[in-house]
């Protein structure tokens, strides 16, 4: 399963759960859950760009 | 004199009695059933919401092959990360103990399964401090 796709349902589910929560009215719902969301997504995709040119793991050389 | 009318503003001792027994059945309504405190308070489409969130997450946990919090001596952490997913409520109880759920450590999606589940009970400690400030009147 694709990770994005997980990340994407993860920034949903929570954005969803805290809108409910801390907000009453539609149009302050849409506004606090478009900012979550968007932050989430948007700040995880910074966050993998920023780890880009890291290696993914311990070098791998050539067996002995 | 002054005594009788601030004892006005005081409510009588059943009546803190009966308040203090709807905040607490609230609250741990909120932990058996995700949604229910709210449920109880009438805030029932809330309720309803919460509960296809949390179980949501859970189920997405599970399905993941996630990581089930136990404590674990050398790891102080776990105890956090143990009594964050005891928030779920009783169905940790049953998926540690009735269905010996372990989680697949070898599968891609651990990690993410980990997080569903943690935020699951999370999601529901949150829902229970929620289901206290309405019932106390600090919410509406």
């Amino acid at each position: 399963m694709s990770h994005f796709l997980l990340m994407v349902v993860y920034a949903l589910q929570v954005s969803l759960f805290f809108t409910i929560l801390w907000r009453r009215g539609r149009r302050a719902q849409i506004k606090l859950f478009l900012q979550l969301f968007l932050g989430l997504v948007g700040g995880g995709l910074l966050v993998a760009w920023l780890m880009y040119p890291f290696p993914l793991g311990p070098p791998t050389g050539p067996a002995p | 004199m002054s005594d009788a009318s601030g004892d006005d503003q005081q409510p009588s001792r059943e009546q803190t009695v009966a308040t203090n027994g709807r905040v607490w059945a609230a609250v741990v309504l909120a932990w058996l059933i995700p949604g229910a405190g709210h449920f109880f308070l009438g805030r029932r489409a809330r309720a309803v919401a919460f509960l296809a969130l949390v179980a949501a997450s859970a189920a997405i946990g599970l399905a993941l092959q996630g990581k089930l919090f136990v404590v674990v001596p050398e790891q102080p952490l776990s105890r956090l990360g143990t009594l964050a997913s005891m928030g779920m409520g009783p169905l940790y109880f049953v998926l540690r103990f009735v269905v010996d759920y372990q989680g697949d450590i070898l599968a891609p999606t651990y990690e993410y399964g980990s997080a569903f589940l943690l935020t699951a009970g999370l999601m529901n400690l949150l829902l229970m401090l929620d289901t206290w400030d309405v019932a106390q009147g600090f919410k509406r």
